[in-house]
């Protein structure tokens, strides 16, 4: 095959493992880490910035990877939906108040939306109704008109928030 | 410890531990050994004729495997179509465009390589030489005497027209304290899920099976529509969906994409993925909604409605859907626009005109024009003879001393509940009190709006609403579950629903579990495979689940039930009125030390024959058909509180209340979820998407930064309020599926004329 003359290798941290591939300059991240790392829980639902659907976390922060090309996330730390709990066949107090709260229905702008609401309880355990609105709102859902979604974001914050012992309740 | 009963609580869904972890499967999610990747070349021109294609550079491009064009595909595919009706006239057309294309976005040529990418560099090299023709953008001017044509052989844009009269609307006009004249259009906007259309084909070389992964709402049409068109034996063909990211009405239909990767899969003899890019999805994955009315209403001098005149256009895009006929939308809104109230004489007209621009496909209530319509003219009617609107709604509902009986239509109306909906909904939002804010504001300088709506949603059809729409063979609409009880005792459901967001892998299961009297853990539910579920053309749409579905679940579950006692009736020699499955086992009323496991049934159900079944087949395998029938309203009000800011035009949703009664509910939480999702996208529609064309034909809308849709800043939180009319049958639950999106739209806009009154504005578009 003559494909193009040249190829990247990326080296990177998903999920807190070091994984790598070789790659055209023109791969994005989201295609690295759905179709070379096969972590295919990240969504694309626009390739232009525009949905959230395929936010991660890189070095803490929220991107859209769709829009990220694979070498920027060189030697980066990122996070995706399938690293958002502790261990395999576990879910974060996030995702379990998603669960209680009936957050979502088709779930496929689920992992952008969990990644940024991850990333905001990660700033601050007591966020407003409306704090998490704003969070939220780069990040668009066509089912749920965000009620349940929101809902959830609060009640994962209260369960985060340490009880007056110290603890997280 | 006794199983509780599930039916009636927000049991969490079986659907989110996968979901929510990120181990969902999406169609893109499916990869299959030696998969290559196809993309489209596609019209720059709303209307052109297509004077050559020249693949050859494209076919030599690097990791290209396949150009095709309609001459490539012609001989070995049918052509496609839609389903026809009286006095419609239904365009035939080919998976990649011949001689002519139609719309901005029209598939012209395939090329399928070896990576995504490969394949669009190519696509990139395809050179069409087009003789551009004059674009027909808009329906008056498809429907002008010197318009280009679409489909010259047709001798007019004008593709359906129906007249119906009822009543003597002369005679009631004539009779009139106020008559109105009012336009109502209603823009062009699109379904938009999340996850595009995409599939991937498999044909086996050596067996010449076909297996499409897909993304679709109704697995069981796609199968059929492939068969034909591909020339493909049905029992070479096998359609399968996974998680489905979304559809609203989009994926019901057969994309000419569709057809295009299997053929080339079939060709290739390799697995072909096509995934939708978004400008894809916006410009040529389905638009909707676009229908302009022209009214005309008179009522008496105490607001009494005494007739109507409509006059109907849609615009139905160039190309039928294969799903839904242009009549069949005209018809549910003609049958349907009475609605709950008091109308006896009624005159109907519809066109349904041809335009170089996308498919009209069905969207969340696809008839939801009726409700704007109808709930927009009674406000104006309300200030025309200065009513209140709500008073005015009130002395126009049917009452229950009026009720059972037909609409004007020959629509059955039995047990409506709307007055209570519309009370309820007056006192909670607090009317009163709001109206002396509304004056105090004013004085103020801010613009505050009241809006109310009602409507009855036939959740599922009704056999009386089938029959009004007059095109449908067959007026009942079956449903099929069945279940089989494993050798391990636990179950499994085969639905023929396809859910895309729905969750009925938890309440069918709910059903499942309160019926036979198990555990819901021990229930899994299945569906997206046509080669295992039963049989249906609609899969999931038309609010049909909760009716539908759960009857044929739950007579399915009964049987089991009925099995499995009896074989402890013989085994134990028992009376099986003595007899009771409770936590999974059956047991003997009264004698404790009588239990029988299910895992114990299903051993004894697969190795005992002549146990579970007389003739001595094994297993217990259980088939339900529910058909449907009259009353199965869904009937909701629905109230919205705006501000207006009158310097920059801003429109604030303070407030939005939904009083509905869908009989009793399944799961809480799943019911108020679609409710809210179908308001947001009401609300969504009217403030902020919109399908955009150019004056040359160009779709102006390609991106979703282009096409807005509503974030989670620009929604209230939505107020959802039940009522429980119980239903007189066995199936005591309505469908909710479409509701939200038929009601907010109207209750929005009225309320948003409401805030504007001092400035005599009307909010006709």
């Amino acid at each position: 095959m003559t494909g193009p003359a040249t190829t990247v290798e990326v080296t990177l941290r998903v999920n807190g493992e070091e994984r790598s591939a070789i790659v055209e300059p023109r791969r994005t991240l989201v295609e690295l880490l759905r179709e070379d790392l096969e972590l295919t829980g990240t969504h694309i639902g626009c390739e232009q910035g525009a949905c959230g659907s395929c936010t991660v976390l890189i070095d803490g922060a929220s991107a859209r990877a769709c829009l990220t090309p694979a070498f920027r996330a060189h030697g980066c730390e990122v996070v995706t939906i399938e690293g958002l709990a502790d261990a395999p066949g576990t879910m974060s107090v996030l995702q379990q108040a998603c669960m209680e709260r009936h957050a979502f229905q088709c779930g496929f702008c689920t992992p952008g939306m969990l990644i940024v609401a991850a990333e905001l309880l990660a700033e601050r355990d007591d966020p407003s109704e409306a704090e998490v609105r704003e969070a939220l709102s780069g990040n668009l859902c066509r089912c749920t008109g965000y009620d349940s979604i929101v809902a959830a974001v609060l009640h994962a914050a209260e369960r985060l928030r340490p009880t007056v012992d110290g603890a997280a309740s | 410890m006794t199983i509780q009963r599930l039916t009636g609580t927000s049991v969490q869904r079986v659907e989110d531990p996968r979901i929510l972890t990120g181990r969902g499967r999406y169609v893109d999610d499916v990869v299959l050994p030696g998969m290559l990747h196809a993309a489209f070349v596609r019209s720059p021109h709303a209307h052109a004729r297509i004077v050559s294609i020249d693949t050859s550079e494209a076919k030599v491009m690097p990791g290209v495997r396949l150009v095709l064009s309609d001459a490539d595909l012609r001989p070995l595919i049918g052509d496609m179509t839609a389903n026809g009706s009286a006095g419609l006239f239904v365009a035939t057309y080919s998976a990649l465009a011949r001689d002519v294309v139609r719309l901005v976005g029209e598939p012209i040529a395939m090329v399928v390589a070896d990576s995504r990418a490969l394949a669009e560099d190519a696509v990139d090299r395809v050179v069409v030489r087009f003789d551009v023709l004059d674009p027909v953008i808009d329906m008056d001017a498809a429907m002008r005497d010197d318009a280009a044509l679409l489909y010259p052989d047709h001798r007019s844009n004008v593709i359906y027209r129906t007249e119906h009269r009822y009543g003597d609307t002369a005679a009631a006009f004539a009779d009139a304290a106020h008559v109105v004249h009012e336009r109502f259009l209603q823009h062009r906007h699109a379904n938009v899920p999340m996850e595009t259309r995409g599939g991937v084909a498999d044909c086996s070389p050596a067996t010449g099976a076909l297996e499409y992964h897909t993304s679709h709402q109704a697995p069981h049409a796609m199968r059929f529509q492939l068969s034909m068109i591909l020339r493909q034996p049905a029992h070479l063909l096998r359609v399968r969906c996974g998680d489905i990211g979304g559809s609203f009405g989009q994926k019901g239909g057969i994309g000419r994409e569709d057809i295009a990767v299997c053929a080339a899969s079939r060709m290739l003899g390799r697995p072909v993925k096509w995934i939708e890019d978004r400008a894809e999805n916006l410009a040529v994955g389905g638009q909707a909604r676009e229908e302009r009315l022209d009214v005309e209403a008179a009522i008496d001098a105490e607001g009494h409605l005494l007739a109507v005149r409509l006059k109907m256009v849609m615009d139905t895009g160039a190309y039928p859907q294969l799903g839904f006929p242009a009549s069949g939308y005209t018809n549910v809104v003609r049958s349907l626009f009475p609605g709950p109230y008091r109308l006896e004489h009624y005159d109907f007209d519809a066109i349904a005109v041809t335009t170089n621009k996308g498919t009209y496909v069905p969207y969340r209530g696809p008839w939801e024009v009726e409700t704007w319509v109808r709930e927009r003219l009674f406000d104006v009617l309300a200030r025309t003879a200065g009513i209140d609107p709500v008073e005015l709604r009130l002395r126009n509902l049917w009452t229950d001393d009026e009720l059972p009986r037909q609409s004007v239509t020959g629509v059955e109306l039995i047990k409506m509940t709307q007055r209570d909906t519309l009370l309820d909904a007056r006192d909670r939002i607090g009317y009163d009190a709001f109206r002396a804010e509304q004056v105090e504001a004013r004085r103020n300088g801010r613009h505050l709006g009241i809006g109310f709506c009602n409507f009855i949603e036939p959740a599922p059809f009704m056999p009386s609403l089938i029959k009004a729409i007059g095109f449908m063979a067959a007026p009942r609409t079956p449903q099929e579950a069945h279940i089989r009880v494993e050798p391990d005792g636990s179950v499994t459901l085969f639905t023929s629903q396809q859910p895309h967001g729905q969750g009925h892998e938890t309440t069918l299961a709910q059903l499942v579990a309160d019926e036979i009297g198990i555990d819901i853990a021990r229930v899994r539910v299945v569906h997206g495979d046509t080669q295992v579920t039963p049989f249906n053309f609609v899969g999931t749409g038309g609010s049909r689940a909760a009716t539908l579905a759960s009857g044929a679940v739950m007579g399915a579950a009964r049987q089991v039930r009925d099995r499995i006692l009896r074989m402890a009736a013989e085994l134990w020699e028992i009376d099986v009125a003595d007899l009771d499955i409770v936590d999974g086992a059956v047991v003997a009323i009264g004698v404790p030390s009588r239990t029988l496991p299910m895992p114990m049934v299903g051993v004894l159900a697969y190795t005992r024959p002549g146990l579970a079944n007389d003739d001595g087949s094994l297993g217990i395998d259980e088939h339900h058909a529910y058909i449907s029938y009259e009353g199965t309203w869904s009937q909701s009000t629905h109230c919205c509180v705006v501000e207006v800011d009158v310097e920059t035009g801003q429109v604030k949703v303070l407030r939005f209340l939904v009083v509905e009664d869908c009989g009793r509910m399944i799961n809480p939480a799943i019911v108020d979820g679609q409710v809210r999702g179908g308001v947001a996208q009401g609300i969504s529609a009217v403030l902020f998407e919109h399908s955009a064309y150019g004056p040359d034909g160009r779709y102006l809308a390609t991106s979703l930064t282009d096409y807005l849709i509503a974030t989670a800043n620009d929604l209230p939180h939505i107020e959802v309020v039940h009522h429980h009319s119980d239903p007189d049958d066995a199936v005591p639950f309505r469908g909710v599926g479409e509701g939200g999106a038929i009601g907010a739209p109207a209750a929005l806009t009225n309320a948003i004329e409401d805030a504007l009154v001092p400035f005599g504005v009307k909010i006709r578009e």
